[in-house]
C-alpha cells in the first residue's frame, strides 16, 4: 500500500491512517488472497508488476475516492472515516510493525509445534505465515525474521526426515503425510528466498542486525489527470491491468499499461502493439475496453496504408468481441462505431487498390519490416472483411430482437439500417473488385434478406439512399444502380447471381426470397411457379431452422397473395399448412408460443429466442388467421351443407380448426353481438349455412382488419361474390330435398345475381355430380331428380369397392 | 378475320424450335395457305435457305426475288461449286463403308445392337471407327443438300453401326427431319418414338437440355397434323405423358391449342377403334387432364382454342363457349398446322357442347341448342337425332314442341360397384407377379449373400 501512497504523500499522519484502511482491507480481502497466493509468490521477482492483489485493492480505492473528487480522496478512504472516531482508542501502530508482530507470533508457534514434532500444526502455521509475507513483500523487502524462520524450518525439517529413516518408530499417518507435503512446498517457497537464505546461513547474527530501515523504494509512477481518470476508473474491472493515478502537476497523459509500464505508440511500434493485443485476446484478464482506447489511437498515429488496414481489422474483430455473451446485444455506440470503422476500411481499400484484404493471405510475423506492394502487384493482409460485415449485420438484428419493438428506441436503431445497407453494397463492390466470389455471394444474401420483404416502394428508398452515401465511383456489376431503378428487377439480379453459385443453402435462401417478393406483389403465378420448381417441400425438413421458419414465412405470403387475387382455395391450401397447426407463431418465429405440458429448459427458450424475426419483419398474425378462417369457412360450409348427414361426413374436414371453432360457437348458450374477427367469421359462417348470405356478407364486411390490406374495397367486394356464389351453393345442397323443381330466375334473385350466372353456377355443380339435378329450359327451372336412397349394405359396398382402389393405388412398384 | 389471324398466329414462336427445312417445309404449306404476302414467304424462304447446300433451289428463290433474269451473287455460284466438290469428296470417302453396309450378306447379318454390329462388320470387313463417322457426316452433308432419302438411308445405317450416343441422338434428329420432309409418316412415327425413348432414357446432365430436347420434339411432332389419319393417337399420347406435358408448360405453353385439338379430335379417331366404352373413359380422363392445364397455364397462355375449352368446362357459360367456338373455329381453319382438322375439330367441339348440354339439362329447346352450335334449327334438329342415334344420350325428341326431353336415369347402385372394380382383378395380379418377382429376387439376393459370407 505505502508504495502506491508514496506519490501521493508521506507524512506520518497518512501512515497511520493507512494502516488503518489497510487493516481493514485485509479482513475483507482474506479470502481473495488466499486464492492469489501463487501469484504472490511471482510478484516478489518481478520487482515491476505488482501483484493482483494489490491491483485489486488500488483499484477499490481508487473507485471509493473517485466520488470525491480530490488528491485527500486516496487518503481518506470512507473506511477511514469510519475508524476516525475510535482512533484515539487505538494504539498507533505501522502497518509494518503489526505484520512484523504477526510474523513473529506465528514462528513462535512454529518453534513450539517443532518441539512436539506436530507437522500438522507446522503446516497449517507455514501456510498463514506465508499469506502474511505475501502482503509485507508487496511494500518492501522479506522481513528478515521470516527468512530465518524458514531457514531453519528447512534444515529442522531435513533433520526430522533423516531421523525419520534412521528410528523405527513410525511417525502417525496424518503427521507423516503433512511432513511430506510441506516438504515440497518448503522447497518451492525457499528457492525464491535462495539468496537471502545463503546470505542468512553465511551470517545468521549479522544479517538479522542488518537495519531495518532500509525504506522500499518508491516505484516512479507516472500519474494521469482527474478528469480522464474518471472514465478509466468506470471502466476498470476487478483485477483490470491498467492502473491510473492522479498528478498534482499538468503532465502529459501516457497510458499505463499493465505494471506501470507507460505505452507510448509510435508507428514503429504498431505492430508490436498490435501482435501483443492480438496474443491477448481471448485470455481472462485482457481488458479489451482500453484495448480499443489504445487502438483507436493507434488509429491516429498509423502513417501507411498497410498499418491502418491492420489497425482497423484488429479493431474491429475486438469491437464485436467486447459483447460475447449471448443474451444481450451490442451496445449501439460500439455497433456505430465498428460500422463506422467497416466504412472507413472499405474507403481505404478503394482509394487504394493495390491493398487487398483476403482470408487467404498469408499471415506476416515480421513486425519490424512494413510490406509494401510489389511490381504493381496488390498486396494481400490477412483479415476477412465478409465476416465482419455478417457480424455487423447480426448484431444489428440481435439488437432489433431485444428492443422493445413499441418503444421509440427500436425506430432510432431501424433507422440505422439505412447505414448497414450501404455498408453490405459497398463491400459487396469490394468483393466484386477484388474478385472474391464467395464473399460476394455471402453479403448479396444479407442485402437480399434486407431487402426481400419490403414493398417495392420501400425498396426504392433504401436503394436510393445507401446510393447516395457512397462515394461516386463506386458502381457494382451484379445490381448496377440508375435512377429508375425496378425494384423487382433488383431482386431479379440477386437472386440470378446466387442461383448461378455452388452454395446450396444460399440458392435455397435466394430462391424463397424471390418467391416471397413476387407474392408480397401479388404476382401469385410467378411465385407459384417458382416455388413449385424449387422442390423445396420435398427437402425442406432436412434444412436448418432459420430457412424453415423463411419457408413458412414464403407459404403464408403466398397464401395471402392468393386470397388477395381471389384464389380462395389456393389460399386455404397454402395457408393450412402452417396455419391448421396452431402453432403459428412458433413457425413463423413471431414470439414465443408456451406450450401447455412442454417442458422447455432455459437454454432451449434462449435459443427459441435467438431466432426471433425482428417485430418490424412481421407477418400480421390477426390478419394472417382472418384470411384463413374467412377461406376455410367459403370452403367448409358448402361442403358441410353437401355432405348433409351422412355417416362420412364428421371424418372428411377441409379444415380442422374452422370446425373446432364453429363447434364451440355453435355449443354456446348465448351469442352475443360480434367482438373480434373470429366473431365476426363464425357468425358469418353461420348465416352462410343458414343460406342467410347477404346478413354473412355484412359481418365480413365489418371485420376492421381488411384495411390493412392494400385494396380494401376490392377485396371485400371479391368477397362479397364469393359469399353469394357459396351461398347459392350451399341453398342448393341444403334445401335440394325439399324441391322438386325450382325456377332459376327466382333463385337468382333470391341471391342478387343475374340469371346467366345463376345458371353457370347451377350447371357445374350438376355436371360435377355435386347435386342430382337438371336443368329443364321450356320452364327454366331446377328438376331435382328425387334422390335414391341406398341401403345400409350398398353404401358399404361402395365404400369397400373405393377403398379396394385406394388400397390397390398405394402399392409401390419398385 | 385478318386481325384474329395475325394476333393468334402461332408461327412466329414455333419458328425458333425447328429446323431449317422443317421451316421450309413450314413455309411451302403457308404459301399454299395464301395468309401472306407471297413476296414475303418467299424473301423468308431464301433466308431460309441461304445457309443450307441447296444450291440450286436458292438460286432459283433469289430469282423468284429479284426477277427472272437478275444475276445470281457470285457467292452462290462459288458456293454450290464447293459444295459439290465436298458432295465428291464425300462420296469417294464413304464409298468403301456403302459397299460394306449394302451387302446383304452384312445387312442379314446386323442385329440391333450397334456394338455387336460394329464388331461384325470390323473383324469381317476391316471398318474402323472413322469410316463409320464418315456415314454420319455424308449423311448429315446429304440432308443439307435436299436428299433427303439418301441421308435417310445413311443415318440409318450409321446407327445400326454406332455406339457414340450423342451422335446417335442426333442422327436420329436427322432421320426424323428426313422422313418427315419426304413425308414418310410410317417411319417419322416410329423415329418419333424412337428419338422418345432415347431422350427419356438418356442422363442429361442438365434437365434444361433435356427440357430442350423435349420441346423440340413437341415442335416436330406438329407436322404430324399434316397426316391426320395416323399421327393422332400416338400424338395425344405424346403431349399427355406426363414429362411432355410438364415441358409445354414450362417452356411452350402455345402448344396447348394443338394439345386441345388433338385431345378433342382424337373422339372420331377412337370412334373407329375397337373397345369403345373403355376408350371413352380414357376420352373423358384426357379431356379432364386437359381441363387442368389449361386451367393452370391460363395466366401464361390462352387463346381462342382454349378459352372455348375453359368456358364450357370451367365456367359451364354456353354463350361465351358458343363465341369463343366461333373464334376457334377461325383461328383452326388458319393455322398452317390445324388447317387439314379443321372440321373435325369442328365436330368434335360441337359434340362436347351438346353432350355436356344434355348432361345437365333434363328438357332442351331444339332451336336454342342449335343456336348453341351455331347451326339453323332444321341442322340442329338433325345433328340431335345423330347424336341420339350415335352415342349413349337416352333421349326423345317432342315435335309439337320442339324439344328434347333427356332421361336421366340415376346410376345404379351396382353399377357403380362393377365400374369401380372392373380393373381390380387385373391390377391385383400385377401387383401379386410384381411382388413375386421382388421377393424371389430378394431371396436370391440373401442366398448369394449367404453364399458370399
Amino acid at each position: 500500500m505505502s508504495r502506491f501512497f508514496a506519490g501521493g504523500s508521506s507524512d506520518s499522519e497518512t501512515e497511520s491512517e493507512e494502516e488503518l484502511y489497510s487493516e481493514s482491507e485485509e479482513e475483507r480481502s482474506e479470502e481473495e488472497l488466499s486464492e492469489e497466493e501463487g501469484e504472490d509468490d511471482e510478484s516478489t521477482e518481478e520487482d515491476e508488476s505488482e501483484a493482483e492483489s494489490s491491483d485489486e485493492d488500488e483499484g477499490r480505492g481508487f473507485l471509493k475516492a473517485g466520488a470525491k473528487g480530490s488528491a485527500a480522496r486516496f487518503l481518506r478512504g470512507e473506511e477511514s472515516e469510519e475508524s476516525d472516531e475510535d482512533e484515539s482508542k487505538r494504539i498507533v501502530k505501522s502497518a509494518k510493525d503489526k505484520r512484523l508482530d504477526e510474523i513473529d507470533a506465528i514462528i513462535r508457534i512454529i518453534e513450539n509445534a517443532k518441539k512436539i514434532n506436530d507437522w500438522v500444526h507446522i503446516s497449517n502455521e507455514f501456510d498463514k505465515l506465508n499469506k502474511i509475507i505475501a502482503k509485507a513483500t508487496q511494500q518492501g523487502e522479506t522481513p528478515k525474521l521470516y527468512i530465518k524462520a524458514i531457514a531453519e524450518l528447512e534444515d529442522f525439517m531435513n533433520e526430522t526426515i533423516k531421523t525419520e529413516k534412521d528410528s523405527k518408530k513410525k511417525m502417525n499417518a496424518t503427521n507423516a503425510r503433512a511432513l511430506n507435503s510441506i516438504k515440497q512446498r518448503i522447497k518451492k517457497n525457499n528457492r525464491q528466498y535462495e539468496d537471502l537464505i545463503a546470505k542468512f546461513r553465511a551470517d545468521p547474527d549479522g544479517y538479522l542486525l542488518e537495519a531495518e530501515e532500509i525504506l522500499e523504494p518508491v516505484a516512479p509512477v507516472k500519474l494521469r489527470k482527474g478528469a480522464e481518470f474518471e472514465a478509466a476508473a468506470a471502466a476498470i474491472r476487478p483485477g483490470a491491468a491498467a492502473v491510473a493515478v492522479e498528478d498534482t502537476g499538468d503532465a502529459a497523459f501516457a497510458t499505463i499499461g499493465r505494471g506501470g509500464r507507460t505505452i507510448t505508440i509510435t508507428p514503429e511500434s504498431i505492430f508490436k502493439q498490435l501482435r501483443s493485443i492480438l496474443e491477448a485476446r481471448g485470455k481472462k484478464n485482457t481488458d479489451k475496453a482500453e484495448q480499443i482506447r489504445n487502438m483507436e489511437r493507434m488509429l491516429d498515429v498509423a502513417v501507411t496504408v498497410y498499418q491502418k488496414i491492420r489497425v482497423l481489422l484488429v479493431l474491429v474483430a475486438t469491437r464485436f468481441d467486447l459483447t460475447s455473451s449471448a443474451a444481450s446485444f451490442m451496445p449501439v455506440n460500439q455497433w456505430k462505431s465498428a460500422q463506422e470503422e467497416i466504412t472507413k476500411l472499405l474507403a481505404i481499400l478503394e482509394q487504394n487498390p493495390l491493398y487487398v484484404v483476403q482470408e487467404d493471405a498469408e499471415e506476416v510475423d515480421d513486425d519490424e519490416q512494413e510490406p509494401v506492394p510489389k511490381d504493381g502487384k496488390p498486396l494481400k493482409v490477412f483479415g476477412s472483411i465478409v465476416s465482419l460485415v455478417e457480424r455487423l449485420d447480426d448484431e444489428f438484428t440481435r439488437s432489433l430482437q431485444n428492443i422493445d419493438p413499441h418503444t421509440p428506441e427500436y425506430i432510432d436503431r431501424l433507422k440505422e439500417e439505412s447505414a448497414l445497407y450501404s455498408t453490405i453494397i459497398r463491400s459487396q463492390v469490394y468483393f466484386e473488385r477484388v474478385k472474391l466470389d464467395s464473399s460476394a455471394n455471402r453479403v448479396l444474401v444479407r442485402r437480399l434478406e434486407l431487402l426481400y420483404y419490403k414493398p417495392e416502394q420501400l425498396i426504392l428508398t433504401v436503394e436510393r439512399l445507401a446510393w447516395s452515401s457512397l462515394p461516386k465511383g463506386v458502381e457494382s456489376q451484379i445490381t448496377p444502380y440508375s435512377e429508375d431503378q425496378d425494384a423487382s428487377r433488383l431482386i431479379n439480379a440477386i437472386c440470378v447471381k446466387l442461383y448461378n453459385q455452388d452454395n446450396r443453402l444460399f440458392r435455397t435462401r435466394a430462391m424463397l426470397c424471390h418467391v416471397y417478393h413476387h407474392a408480397l406483389h401479388n404476382r401469385y403465378f410467378h411465385a407459384r411457379d417458382l416455388l413449385l420448381m424449387s422442390h423445396l417441400q420435398a427437402t425442406i425438413h432436412t434444412a436448418d431452422i432459420s430457412t424453415q421458419i423463411l419457408y413458412n414465412r414464403t407459404l403464408v405470403q403466398v397464401g395471402l397473395c392468393a386470397f388477395r387475387e381471389g384464389m380462395i382455395s389456393e389460399s386455404q391450401q397454402a395457408l393450412q399448412e402452417i396455419c391448421g397447426t396452431g402453432r403459428v407463431k412458433e413457425l413463423l418465429a413471431q414470439g414465443i408460443q408456451m406450450q401447455r405440458y412442454a417442458q422447455t429448459s432455459p437454454e432451449q427458450e434462449k435459443i427459441e429466442r435467438q431466432r426471433q424475426i425482428p417485430f418490424h419483419m412481421h407477418i400480421n398474425l390477426e390478419l394472417l388467421e382472418c384470411v384463413y378462417l374467412t377461406s376455410s369457412m367459403l370452403l367448409e360450409i358448402p361442403f358441410m351443407a353437401q355432405s348433409g348427414s351422412s355417416p362420412d361426413a364428421k371424418k372428411k374436414t377441409i379444415s380442422k380448426p374452422f370446425r373446432r371453432m364453429l363447434d364451440y360457437h355453435e355449443r354456446q348458450v348465448f351469442t352475443g353481438p360480434p367482438e373480434n374477427t373470429r366473431d365476426h367469421i363464425m357468425q358469418a359462417s353461420k348465416a352462410l349455412a343458414a343460406g342467410d348470405w347477404s346478413t354473412a356478407r355484412e359481418l365480413i364486411r365489418a371485420i376492421k382488419i381488411w384495411d390493412l390490406i392494400p385494396g380494401t374495397d376490392k377485396i371485400k367486394e371479391m368477397l362479397g361474390e364469393k359469399i353469394q356464389e357459396e351461398g347459392l351453393r350451399t341453398y342448393l345442397f341444403t334445401y335440394g330435398q325439399f324441391y322438386e323443381t325450382l325456377s332459376i330466375s327466382s333463385l337468382a334473385s333470391m341471391f342478387d345475381m343475374s340469371e346467366g350466372k345463376a345458371t353457370a353456377l347451377v350447371s357445374k355443380t350438376i355436371s360435377n355430380n355435386e347435386i342430382a339435378a337438371a336443368l329443364d329450359q321450356k320452364t327454366n327451372a331446377i328438376a331435382f331428380i328425387p334422390g335414391v336412397e341406398y341401403s345400409r349394405l350398398q353404401n358399404l359396398a361402395l365404400a369397400l369397392s373405393d377403398k379396394a382402389v385406394q388400397l390397390i393405388d398405394s402399392y409401390k412398384y419398385r | 378475320m385478318a386481325s384474329t389471324t395475325a394476333s393468334s398466329d402461332l408461327v412466329p414462336r414455333i419458328l425458333p424450335y425447328l429446323d431449317r427445312l422443317l421451316i421450309f417445309a413450314l413455309l411451302e404449306h403457308l404459301s399454299e395457305q395464301k395468309l401472306y404476302p407471297a413476296d414475303v414467304l418467299l424473301q423468308a424462304k431464301y433466308d431460309v435457305m441461304k445457309d443450307t447446300n441447296m444450291m440450286d433451289y436458292i438460286s432459283e428463290t433469289y430469282k423468284a426475288i429479284h426477277g427472272a433474269d437478275a444475276t445470281v451473287p457470285a457467292e452462290i455460284t462459288e458456293r454450290r461449286n464447293e459444295v459439290l466438290e465436298k458432295l465428291a469428296e464425300f462420296e469417294k470417302k464413304a464409298e468403301k463403308i456403302l459397299e460394306i453396309v449394302r451387302n446383304p450378306e452384312v445387312v442379314n447379318a446386323l442385329r440391333s445392337d450397334p456394338a455387336q454390329n460394329f464388331s461384325y462388320v470390323k473383324e469381317n470387313y476391316g471398318v474402323t471407327p472413322e469410316m463409320v463417322d464418315i456415314l454420319y457426316h455424308y449423311g448429315k452433308f446429304q440432308y443439307n443438300c435436299g436428299k433427303y432419302t439418301e441421308a435417310a438411308e445413311h443415318l440409318y445405317q450409321f446407327r445400326m453401326l454406332s455406339n457414340d450416343s450423342e451422335m446417335v441422338i442426333s442422327a436420329t434428329w436427322g432421320k426424323l427431319a428426313a422422313e418427315i420432309v419426304t413425308l414418310q409418316w410410317e417411319n417419322a412415327v416410329s423415329e418419333l418414338l424412337k428419338l422418345k425413348e432415347l431422350i427419356d432414357q438418356k442422363n442429361f446432365a442438365d434437365p434444361l437440355v433435356q427440357l430442350n430436347h423435349r420441346t423440340w420434339l413437341i415442335h416436330w411432332a406438329l407436322f404430324f397434323f399434316f397426316n391426320a389419319e395416323n399421327g393422332h393417337e400416338k400424338l395425344t399420347d405424346l403431349f399427355l405423358s406426363p414429362a411432355y406435358l410438364n415441358a409445354i408448360q414450362t417452356s411452350c405453353p402455345w402448344i396447348l391449342r394443338y394439345v386441345t385439338v388433338t385431345v378433342l379430335t382424337s373422339r372420331n379417331a377412337r370412334k373407329t377403334s375397337a373397345g369403345r366404352s373403355s376408350t371413352y373413359a380414357t376420352y373423358q380422363k384426357q379431356i379432364r387432364e386437359l381441363v387442368r392445364v389449361i386451367k393452370q397455364e391460363r395466366y401464361e397462355y390462352s387463346d381462342a382454342v382454349t378459352d372455348f375449352v375453359y368456358a364450357l368446362y370451367v365456367d359451364f357459360d354456353f354463350e361465351a363457349a358458343q363465341t369463343k367456338l366461333a373464334e376457334a373455329a377461325a383461328v383452326v381453319k388458319t393455322d398452317p398446322f390445324l388447317v387439314g382438322s379443321a372440321d373435325e375439330f369442328l365436330e368434335s367441339a360441337r359434340h362436347l357442347v351438346s353432350e355436356l348440354y344434355c348432361q345437365i339439362h333434363q328438357r332442351i329447346d331444339i332451336r336454342d341448342l342449335s343456336a348453341r352450335l351455331n347451326l339453323s334449327p332444321e341442322e340442329g334438329e338433325k345433328w340431335i337425332v345423330n347424336l341420339i342415334r350415335d352415342t349413349r344420350v337416352d333421349a326423345k325428341i317432342n315435335f309439337s314442341e320442339g324439344t328434347v326431353i333427356m332421361n336421366h336415369p340415376p346410376q345404379s347402385v351396382y353399377q357403380q360397384v362393377i365400374e369401380r372394380t372392373k380393373g381390380l382383378s387385373f391390377r391385383t395380379n400385377q401387383v401379386l407377379a410384381h411382388m413375386l418377382t421382388t421377393r424371389s429376387a430378394t431371396v436370391n439376393g440373401a442366398e448369394a449373400g449367404e453364399v458370399q459370407e
